[in-house]
């Protein structure tokens, strides 16, 4: 008879293979970096531009990457994307502080003809003023939605108090919507593209050909300079509230100014971050969720920035129980400080993150997003060898220093909204 | 071509088998045929709510979670109109441990007071982050009546009001269990570098014992034909008018199904659609459009949808929309259009099947529509679709008195 109160016997994760992307010189300083070992017909390119949020004021960043396919003297916007579409390609084009990063998905076949109407595109934009108006007037209107969530408002709201003073801290009002010139659209794009790629991926089963008449296409346009970024920023701490009339529920958002991989501590951190919050059985959800049912989920966070990094908690709870939560968050990091995480609790939590680590190298694809997540750093894939060391060392008292030492209420920017 | 063997274990339970021997990951997917269209008008939101207490411990195993992290793996669910499933991605060679986990919830549930009460509470919490505290957010809970008056489609997932929810009791939850959670109305997909044997072998072990129950008939009503144009207009406090055309659309194993698929694509997925380029680029009526259809089992919905620019009102989207209908019911697409719409349906199917867990999922999404080797045929349907095909679609289906049109008229905020 099967005893099925019993586990089967589990087997340990020895070893996790990560493997490297081929590197090649665009110039001296942007690089291509190819993962070829694709089993099926499926191809990635992104391509990496020095023209994040912080490189300017009124939200120029973001407008620019909306416009990158708005047409050129030869072709409208509308012709653009039906080749693009025609070719099976999916465009993407995001933006963060430090990146823009454009995104094509296809046949690998269709790669290269894709990347010539992209390059054409760019290169010969020309910032129809029909274009700008449209974009500018869609934004406005994304822009209203967005200010009706609670959680945008949060995330907005602890964006500036956690970035304080810094560049990235600026965040978007309706104003800045009209304060943008097509002169000042014209500059931006010209410095930061067209002499701002900083680095490009490529992941596809793609002959060597390709790859020597990609580097060819775009190297036009590797930058020549460095962005400096900024390194000392310090969050303002303290506790905010943003009145959302006729919510229903309170968005929060709790967090610091840390670090990021380039720290000692950051391994270890990031296991006691997990403990904390970031998976379904973590100190929060338990409490939160699955004790007292106040949300649908909680989480928490280690984003990097180039220079720093900073530690953040997320949620959206009933608004009757806003208070209640934050008392239970600060009751859960004090308890980091004040017991001692049981071998049981660590041993979990060790093996789920090596599973993680299993799951975020398996296939082409997370494999080189591993890499890429590295590389800014200028770390290598040594960095999860180390990751895996630190799962396989760290002790409860090592998680109770961490605890004490960067997770304490009194340093935190609390935002709520609602 | 996605390979996969199948067998069936005594009590009914079908099991598939994928082999890749790339990846050193598992995945478990389990595919219970049961949504929120096996529910009862006044008790729903059910299918949904059972779902999180699966993950509340069986009647042999109090946590569900801890153990297969323990194994380095993770798992979730998800809930529809149709079906619920629920998948484990785990290091391959703790396999067995999804399987125990699995099978014993399959068996039977602790049925904790404690678990339901919470997950009640969870369960409202989502119902406010994703249905009442977002703008438009209850769209879904407007449309869905509008266009079924008797098929249960007519309420959400999430289920018709926090009320249901609220009054969920033990025994209906029980009843629940018994009736839809057998091996007999299970699909089973196990998915990673493992050998035949090895995997029957272990899922016999594991669900060979659990008792064959009986798989639920599901005798629905059919939704009678729309005959008449259907209007509702609602006032929220959100910025912009916004406009939700429901058009019905066949089930899922009609071939009109992946035609209607393919219009919506012409109509509205990319910017180079139709709609896109008419009505938001050239009109300049929309902020937003779109197009997309649901894909239900049963008799669907294809839906336009979009916002509508400063100074438009509804009347002028109207009458410039049903003329590109119109142009669609009158003239054929060309083979260059059409062939760039496969080539976007073919590169999307293949960017989805590259992930393990997609092809397990969609490998019991098939055996339920009748064999699972259909993931391999879908390629086929589409590429036999011709233009006058897609024109007959165009004509049978997008016109009023088969369309649901739900308005959403922005009022300004009380101060």
């Amino acid at each position: 008879m099967l005893n099925r109160t019993l586990s089967p016997d589990l087997k340990e994760i020895d070893k996790i293979d990560f493997v490297k992307p081929s590197i090649f010189d665009i110039t001296n300083d942007v690089k291509l970096y190819f993962m070829k070992e694709v089993p099926n017909d499926t191809a990635r390119l992104d391509l990496y531009f020095d023209a994040g949020t912080i490189k300017g004021e009124h939200g120029i960043a973001s407008f620019v990457n909306g416009l990158l396919l708005s047409g050129t003297n030869s072709k409208t916007s509308t012709q653009i994307n039906t080749e693009i579409d025609a070719l099976g390609g999916f465009f993407e084009s995001g933006i963060s502080n430090e990146n823009s990063v454009i995104t094509i998905y296809s046949l690998r076949e269709n790669l290269l003809p894709i990347l010539h109407i992209l390059k054409d595109a760019i290169q010969n934009l020309v910032f129809h003023e029909h274009e700008v108006e449209e974009l500018r007037n869609d934004r406005k209107q994304k822009f209203k939605v967005s200010m009706e969530k609670v959680s945008f408002i949060a995330q907005r709201g602890f964006q500036q108090r956690l970035f304080n003073q810094s560049i990235y801290g600026r965040v978007t009002s309706e104003s800045d919507f009209d304060a943008i010139s097509t002169d000042a659209l014209k500059h931006f794009f010209e410095e930061n593209y067209l002499h701002g790629l900083t680095k490009v991926v490529v992941v596809g089963n793609l002959p060597q050909g390709e790859i020597d008449a990609l580097i060819d296409t775009l190297g036009t346009w590797a930058t020549t300079t460095k962005t400096p970024f900024e390194k000392d920023i310090f969050n303002l701490k303290g506790l905010t509230h943003i009145v959302k009339d006729g919510a229903v529920q309170s968005a929060i958002r709790v967090g610091r100014m840390l670090f990021n991989k380039t720290h000692e501590d950051y391994n270890d951190f990031l296991i006691l971050n997990t403990i904390f919050g970031d998976y379904f059985g973590s100190r929060l959800m338990s409490n939160i969720r699955e004790d007292k049912g106040y949300t649908y989920g909680i989480g928490t966070m280690v984003a990097e920035l180039h220079e720093t990094g900073y530690f953040l908690i997320a949620t959206e709870v009933g608004k009757d129980v806003k208070d209640a939560t934050l008392k239970e968050i600060k009751f859960e990091m004090e308890r980091l400080h004040t017991e001692l995480v049981s071998m049981e609790e660590l041993n979990l939590v060790k093996n789920y993150m090596l599973g993680q680590l299993l799951k975020s190298a398996d296939g082409p694809y997370s494999m080189t997003d591993l890499f890429m997540s590295v590389e800014p750093y200028g770390l290598n894939l040594d960095f999860y060898n180390a990751s895996i060391d630190s799962i396989n060392r760290i002790t409860p008292e090592r998680i109770q220093l961490l605890a004490k030492k960067y997770l304490n209420w009194s340093d935190l920017t609390i935002v709520s909204a609602g | 071509m996605i390979t996969f063997e199948r067998f069936k274990l005594a009590n009914g339970l079908t099991v598939l088998f994928h082999k890749d021997v790339t990846t050193p990951l598992a995945v478990v997917n389990t595919l219970y045929d049961v949504g929120a269209r096996d529910e009862t008008e006044d008790k729903t939101g059910f299918a949904h709510l059972f779902e999180h207490l699966m993950f509340g411990g069986s009647v042999n195993i109090p946590d569900f979670d801890a153990p297969l992290q323990m194994a380095g793996g993770e798992s979730n669910a998800f809930t529809s109109n149709d079906i619920t499933n629920y998948y484990n991605v785990l290091p391959a060679k703790n396999l067995e441990t999804a399987l125990w986990l699995e099978s014993d919830r399959m068996l039977s549930l602790a049925f904790t007071e404690k678990s339901l009460e919470v997950q009640r509470n969870v369960v409202i919490e989502e119902f406010k982050q994703r249905y009442l505290n977002q703008p438009y957010g209850d769209v879904w809970l407007e449309l869905r009546p509008l266009s079924y008056r008797v098929h249960p489609y007519k309420w959400a997932t999430i289920g018709k009001e926090i009320k249901h929810i609220e009054d969920a009791r033990m025994e209906d939850v029980k009843a629940f269990f018994r009736k839809h959670y057998n091996p007999s109305n299970a699909i089973l997909c196990i998915a990673g570098n493992f050998e035949m044997n090895f995997v029957k072998e272990t899922v016999e072990k594991w669900y060979g014992e659990i008792p064959a129950g009986i798989k639920p008939a599901r005798v629905l009503i059919a939704e009678p034909e729309q005959t008449e144009f259907r209007e509702r207009i609602i006032e929220r406090a959100v910025p912009t008018d916004a406009f939700y055309y429901a058009f019905n659309m066949p089930e899922r194993r009609h071939e009109g199904f992946y035609m209607c698929d393919v219009l919506s694509d012409a109509l509205g997925r990319d910017k180079s659609s139709r709609l896109y380029v008419s009505l938001k680029k050239e009109q300049k009526l929309t902020t937003e459009i779109g197009a997309y259809i649901l894909g239900s089992m049963d008799n669907g919905l294809l839906v336009i949808s979009g916002k509508l620019n400063e100074g438009v009102t509804f009347e002028m989207l109207d009458k410039a929309l049903w003329k590109e209908l119109d142009i669609l019911k009158e003239h054929p697409i060309t083979d260059g259009e059409l062939a760039r719409l496969m080539i976007k349906i073919r590169t999307a199917k293949e960017f989805q099947e590259q992930g393990l867990l997609n092809r397990a999922m969609n490998l019991c999404l098939f055996e339920l529509l009748g064999d699972a080797n259909g993931i391999n045929e879908e390629h086929a349907i589409y590429n036999a679709i011709h233009p006058s095909h897609l024109q007959e679609t165009a004509l049978r289906y997008l016109h009023p008195s088969n369309c649901s049109l739900l308005k959403v008229k922005a009022t300004p905020h009380a101060e």
